[in-house]
């Protein structure tokens, strides 16, 4: 379960302080799919950059599995951040210089390495639907692939929690139909998904949606399972 | 022939050694009385002796007082391997070498500080990522400090490779210009100077990378992504 505290996050600008959190509180169920939307700058990011221990809070607590995240040192939340949750960003975030492969590989090898096998790697590959691509570049590959590879890195340690902001921000809606079906599927086996989208479309795939807005949240409805 | 000395620089270069009993054949078989006056050396008797003056003692007077003390000898100096004149003015240039060297390889640190820390921000996206899953910060610091290492590491082999080649291509203009013999140092003086000149380069690396590498180990993952999209 993710819970976040009481959480405001400010930052500086222009020499006055934004609020990109404002005391917010939510608690995420083990299982459950989120969908979070709002308008640019609403504070979406932010949010599950704080729910993934990316940023830390100006104040409250972040709770991952009941622990609160930032009382662990770098090395227990590396080890968190590598073993039980897995992101998928917005435009592609694969290392350039690495195969898909080996990128989809690369978590494992923070996390101790067990579970970076190459089958396993590749079994993910096939999953998302790109094994042919494994030993090519990112640069090689269209946005639509690089999204699949990023989703298959993010289950290499098979995380309990799959935090992904506008995981399908720039690819058309064939694809994006793809990413979303894989989505589903993956949080047919249980796992956690929250997902930042600004698609109204794509939210109602979800089970719960949530509306961020001046970085607060709302819950104008809740889809049963 | 057996083999062929490395060159010296003096007079003895342009010599050969050959053995005792090889000069009375020759002396047999030579037809001119003057060849044979030369080459004709008894047994026990010596045609030569050289003898290696330490550098803190002139061989001028040396020789000199060779040439009162011992009768019947004809003393041969020979040539100097770098003139005195020469040697004082490098003496005498050798701080100033120095204090230029000291002041390049500090130059050398502050530019390739600048560079990696030119590197580390245009990676800090990648470096956020690598950190969003899961990479310490020891991690990230080791990362950015071993590309330094080895990037140091190429550049000091470069260089090396190319004041060689400078070297061993002027070697001619540096005899001439400086009026004295070039030798090339022994393969183990090589050796151990290279493996310090390697030392020194990749301690150079490590030394400039340090603060880049700090600040990219400290780097909010998040912060790190958004600002390098």
């Amino acid at each position: 379960m993710i819970e976040l505290k009481n959480i405001t996050k400010t930052y500086s600008s222009g020499g006055g302080v934004i609020n990109a959190v404002d005391n917010l509180s939510l608690k995420v169920s083990d299982g459950e799919f989120i969908a979070v939307v709002g308008h640019s700058g609403s504070g979406k990011t932010t949010m599950v950059s704080l729910m993934g221990g990316l940023t830390r809070p100006t104040t409250g607590n972040v709770l991952v599995g009941g622990v609160d995240i930032w009382t662990l040192d770098n090395k227990q939340l590396a080890l968190l951040r590598s073993e039980k949750i897995g992101f998928c960003f917005q435009f592609s975030s694969l290392i350039p210089t690495l195969t898909c492969l080996d990128n989809v590989r690369l978590p494992a090898s923070f996390a101790g390495g067990q579970k970076g096998g190459v089958d396993n790697a590749m079994s993910l590959l096939e999953t998302v639907g790109v094994p042919d691509k494994a030993h090519a570049y990112p640069s090689e590959l269209s946005g639509g692939q690089q999204r699949r590879v990023a989703i298959a890195r993010a289950l290499i340690n098979e995380p309990g929690i799959i935090l992904a902001d506008e995981p399908t921000g720039d690819l058309d809606e064939y694809t994006e139909a793809d990413i979303m079906n894989l989505f589903e599927q993956i949080h047919a086996r249980g796992v956690t998904i929250v997902m930042v989208t600004h698609s109204r479309n794509l939210a109602a795939r979800a089970l719960r949606t949530l509306v961020m807005e001046n970085g607060t949240l709302t819950e104008p409805s809740r889809t049963s399972s | 022939m057996v083999g062929i000395l490395d060159p010296t620089g003096i007079g003895i270069d342009d010599g050969g050694f050959v053995t005792l009993t090889s000069v009375y054949d020759m002396v047999k078989t030579t037809e001119s009385n003057e060849t044979k006056r030369l080459l004709d050396v008894k047994p026990g008797e010596i045609s030569a002796l050289m003898v290696n003056v330490k550098p803190e003692y002139s061989r001028g007077d040396v020789a000199t007082a060779i040439e009162t003390q011992v009768s019947g000898v004809a003393v041969v100096t020979s040539k100097e391997l770098m003139s005195s004149s020469v040697a004082r003015q490098l003496e005498g240039l050798r701080p100033y070498m120095l204090l230029i060297g000291g002041g390049f390889w500090i130059i050398a640190i502050l530019m390739i500080g600048a560079l990696f820390s030119m590197v580390v921000n245009e990676r800090r996206r990648e470096l956020g990522l690598l950190q969003a899953m899961g990479a310490t910060r020891a991690y990230i610091f080791r990362l950015v400090m071993l590309e330094a290492i080895q990037l140091t590491a190429i550049g000091g082999l470069c260089g090396m490779a190319l004041g060689a080649a400078v070297i061993y291509v002027l070697k001619g203009t540096i005899e001439a210009s400086l009026g004295i013999a070039y030798l090339w140092p022994s393969a183990g003086f090589i050796a151990v100077f290279s493996l310090g000149l390697l030392a020194m380069a990749v301690g150079t690396g490590i030394l400039a990378a340090l603060y880049p590498a700090i600040v990219a180990s400290r780097l909010e993952p998040y912060q790190a992504i958004r600002t390098g999209e």
